[in-house]
């Protein structure tokens, strides 16, 4: 059987034959994934939505009244949601780099996204999927230099499928490297990693154009904002893990001010907030319990939140926020309890769309047989 | 365009389709459960039914400049594999016990098929590989996979129907040269399968048998007929014409649904017999010989008739049988006037008052230990068949054996007999058949030759060879023709519940196993080794009718159906 991703090898050839290299054990390291990983990213998403002040919803809510009932809508009587967008990446370190007086981190990463398609009868089928071989590299002082960069650019495979990404460039997620506050490269190429996936994400998203609409909704994995917001009508972001310290400040007084453990301990079973405004109103979002605390560790559990683009920042009616939260509740069944840690939150098609795109990946006894650095 | 074109057209779409095999499945090589030389898997697509013991094909690498091969193989075991670690997901999946909430996604899921390998048309044992598309195999496939295209035409023997969940279905042949020798001989059924299933299989398979025999007037059959009026009207067409569906099932076989020919019914002598004249048959039958046993005809074969039943620890009943037998044949003048079996009695009630040891070897209690076993048998609880002179109708049944005639049939009942009757009659045919067979033969006065093969039908064979470690001398002669029988041309056709309960070299020289129904802790006893564990647990859901065909050409036993006998039978 040939090498299934011999695109590595003129790059690692590249490298090998104008950098020192000091290989890693095993030739690749699988780096472990922040166990808070998403979370983490709704941090850094939603960095300004610290403090939420307006609600997003008509007619407006009252701050006495901040839960509405959503009892489960299942697919048999009105089949909603219909698409799911996952990614997952798995990043590797294959070596230490030298050039000149400059060390860095060279690493890899296998980075997918996939969208499932749910049909009437509920099973699941891929609409589409996308795979890529990133090779992270720094370029410039605490990298490699700019002659073996543009190099390593003309080898990036006119498909796409393999792309040499310079790691010190700033997204939201992965962060800026500045000379004053300098950042792990290592953590760089995995966030950077992590953003060349949610990018894809929102790439594959093209795939259901045409067949989304008011009864055909499509749910992505997370938030509806990367670099920029996400436009794309009848969709929503749904959160598993998101940042746990907004405050909500819904007047003056002290008592008006609440932070969203407080509101999520209170939010009963099948039962949704009002929404509120985000990113001045070009996001409504809101919280919805899909399972019952009693069956649950901790309060939290069981929760997620729900991201819906407002392009022109008007608020969502209530019953549109009712209907998709009824029908979210009612996808609690079935759960990958077991196979996910996050399954009280989990969506199960989202969690198959993600083993869609895992089960594509290379192992990484194939990855180890296919670095191979040149001999000195 | 014409109805003729449109039919056309409907015709060659049709043999298309029959000529494209439907895709079931693809292979699936997993780090846990790789394809070996020996086993793969594949996997379902929903709505394809697959059961165990349909035969599939697969491409496989050829040899360079041949094209890929195809490998064959027998499912074995269908397994549905979610992606639920445990049960617990399944519960908390139901929103943790809510028998009535409705998944909005139905978990994950395929049903798997654990295959064995059969074969491959090109001897290639390479695993099949992964991802490869799976058929359900065409009737030549099959042919390919069991080894029945090796066959010879003419050493081909219907054995059944193999039917596959595809609705196809072709003939399961074994090879003559197996069954009937030289290669190697015999036939063992087994199975709980269901009411006279295993004696129909049989008589299915002796039709069969006789059918396709390139000489049939050079085999001759004796069956034993062992329950009620079973086999004793197998000359005669049902009353009832057989339903459509049988006879779809002896045409695709190439049989004719036909009784046997040229059948001879021996039947016992009774204790009514004197005053009826009748047999000691369940059936009353116009045409039939009777036999009974004198003394005379029976001396020669008291071992079989005593030894069988009676507890001999220290061979003192051996002993005196021995000298027994050896005193009448051998016209000792202490036995002169013993020519009937109250002559016997007399006899022995005689040395038993003797002082002292009889011949010096055996004490008078022995001896009286002896009379009484005898007694009871020929005398006391005695059915009829013995008698101190037979009459003029009443022949000996080794006499009439001696004699047997290629192209006929020799049904002998022994429905109505006790135990240790039958165990006799047993015991005398297989080894009036062995003297035939395997030595001189004086007494024959049939002018035909002595048939070049004889095919011998026994059912509940466990009577007479029974496993564990004694060995009476009716178990010996079953082993003796089971050992070599194959080179005699003695072929044993037997039948039992449990093959457990049989001597295993009477098993183990059978080269052709057929299995039924069977319960569970019978398929775990060491006779069943030779079959996969799944086949194990397939064994025990054989609906009535449905058999396993282990023949020494097939390299995985396969699921047939055989259609019902062309013979009268009783109604129950």
């Amino acid at each position: 059987m040939p090498n299934p991703v011999d695109c590595l090898t003129p790059a690692l050839d590249l490298l090998g034959n104008n950098l020192n290299i000091l290989p890693a054990t095993g030739s690749a390291v699988e780096d472990l994934q922040h166990p808070d990983a998403d979370e983490i990213e709704d941090v850094l998403i939603n960095r300004e939505v610290g403090e939420v002040t307006a609600f997003a919803e008509t007619p407006q809510p009252s701050t006495s009244s901040l839960y509405r009932p959503t009892p489960p809508l299942s697919r048999r009587e009105k089949h909603l949601f219909r698409f799911f967008i996952d990614g997952s990446l798995r990043t590797y370190f294959l070596a230490t780099g030298i050039e000149s007086t400059r060390s860095f981190p060279i690493e890899m990463a296998q980075i997918g996204a996939a969208v499932v398609q749910r049909d009437d009868d509920g099973h699941l089928s891929v609409l589409d999927s996308q795979h890529k071989i990133l090779l992270l590299v720094p370029r410039g002082s605490r990298g490699v230099s700019d002659t073996l960069w543009i190099q390593l650019e003309r080898l990036r495979t006119s498909d796409g499928f393999f792309e040499p990404v310079d790691v010190t460039t700033s997204d939201v997620i992965s962060g800026q490297d500045r000379p004053d506050r300098p950042v792990d490269l290592r953590n760089k190429a995995g966030g950077k990693a992590r953003h060349r996936m949610h990018k894809l994400e929102i790439d594959i998203i093209r795939a259901t154009d045409g067949l989304r609409d008011k009864n055909h909704w499509l749910i992505l994995d997370g938030a509806v904002k990367l670099d920029e917001f996400i436009k794309t009508p009848f969709l929503i972001g749904v959160a598993k893990s998101f940042r746990k310290d907004p405050q909500f400040y819904f007047g003056h007084r002290r008592r008006q001010r609440k932070d969203v453990t407080a509101i999520l301990a209170g939010l009963p079973h099948a039962h949704r907030t009002v929404a509120f405004s985000a990113h001045n109103g070009q996001v409504a979002f809101w919280y919805v319990r899909l399972r019952e605390q009693k069956e649950l560790d901790y309060p939290l559990m069981g929760v997620v939140k729900i991201e819906l683009p407002r392009p022109d920042r008007t608020p969502v009616e209530a019953e549109l926020a009712d209907l998709l939260s009824r029908a979210l509740v009612a996808e609690r069944n079935v759960t990958p309890y077991g196979l996910d840690r996050r399954w009280h939150c989990h969506l199960y098609p989202i969690f198959i769309a993600e083993q869609v795109i895992k089960n594509r990946f290379f192992s990484q006894q194939v990855l180890m047989g296919a670095i191979r650095w040149p001999k000195p | 365009m014409s109805p003729d074109i449109v039919t056309e057209e409907l015709v060659e779409q049709e043999l298309e389709e029959q000529a494209t095999p439907t895709v079931i499945g693809r292979t699936s090589a997993t780090e846990r459960d790789p394809s070996t030389s020996d086993k793969f898997s594949f996997w379902l697509p929903d709505r394809v039914i697959v059961n165990p013991f349909d035969i599939v094909e697969v491409d496989q690498v050829g040899q360079p400049e041949q094209g890929p091969s195809k490998t064959y193989g027998l499912v074995t075991m269908l397994e549905h594999r979610t992606d639920a670690p445990n049960h617990l997901a399944n519960f908390i999946s139901s929103n943790f016990g809510e028998v009535d909430e409705e998944p909005n996604t139905p978990r994950q899921g395929t049903t798997v098929a654990s295959v064995n390998v059969l074969s491959n048309d090109a001897d290639i044992y390479m695993p099949v590989p992964s991802e490869r598309l799976v058929c359900f195999a065409p009737p030549e496939g099959i042919e390919k996979a069991l080894g029945i295209d090796q066959m010879k035409p003419a050493d081909r023997i219907p054995a059944g129907l193999i039917k596959m969940s595809n609705g196809a279905s072709t003939v399961a042949y074994i090879d003559r040269r197996y069954v009937l020798g030289p290669e190697s001989a015999h036939v063992n059924i087994s199975g709980i399968s269901g009411l006279a299933t295993k004696t129909s299989y049989a008589m299915f398979l002796i039709q069969a048998i006789l059918q396709t025999a390139p000489h049939p007037e050079k085999t001759a059959v004796i069956i034993l007929n062992v329950k009620q009026a079973d086999l004793l009207q197998i000359d005669q067409r049902p009353e009832q014409d057989l339903p459509p569906e049988e006879m779809e099932k002896w045409e695709a076989l190439g049989l004719e649904p036909k009784p046997f020919d040229h059948v001879v019914y021996l039947l016992p002598r009774g204790n009514d017999t004197p005053r009826t004249g009748r047999p000691n048959s369940f059936l009353d039958l116009d045409v039939y010989r009777m036999f009974a046993y004198d003394l005379e005809s029976t001396a020669d074969k008291l071992d079989m008739l005593l030894m069988p039943s009676v507890s001999d620890p220290s061979g003192t009943m051996e002993g005196i049988i021995g000298e027994i037998m050896a005193g009448i044949l051998g016209g000792d003048a202490e036995f002169r006037d013993v020519q009937s079996w109250s002559q016997l009695l007399g006899f022995l009630r005689q040395i038993q008052g003797q002082r002292g040891r009889w011949r010096g070897l055996f004490m008078a209690s022995s001896i009286g230990k002896f009379r009484r076993h005898l007694r009871r048998l020929v005398h006391t609880r005695q059915t009829g068949i013995f008698v101190d002179s037979r009459a003029s109708g009443e022949q000996v049944l080794s006499e009439v054996i001696t004699n047997i005639k290629g192209g006929h049939t020799y049904v002998v009942d022994i429905a109505k007999l006790s135990d240790d009757e039958q165990a006799l009659v047993f015991g005398d045919l297989l080894r009036s058949i062995y003297a035939i067979k395997a030595e001189e033969v004086e007494d024959r006065t049939e002018s035909s030759p002595v048939p070049d093969r004889i095919v011998f039908f026994v059912d509940e064979l466990n009577k007479y060879a029974p496993g564990g470690a004694r060995e009476s001398p009716i178990t010996q002669q079953v082993l003796d023709i089971a050992e070599r029988g194959r080179s005699l041309g003695v072929i044993l056709i037997s039948a039992q519940q449990f093959m457990s309960a049989v001597h295993d070299r009477v098993t183990g020289n059978s080269a052709t196993k057929i299995l039924g129904r069977t319960g569970s802790s019978e398929v775990m006893q060491p006779d069943y080794r030779f079959l996969d564990q799944d086949l194990k647990m397939a064994m025990t859901r054989l609906a009535k009718g449905e058999l396993l065909v282990n023949h020494a050409v097939y390299r995985q036993p396969v699921k047939v159906i055989f259609p019902w006998p062309a013979y009268r039978q009783p109604e129950f």
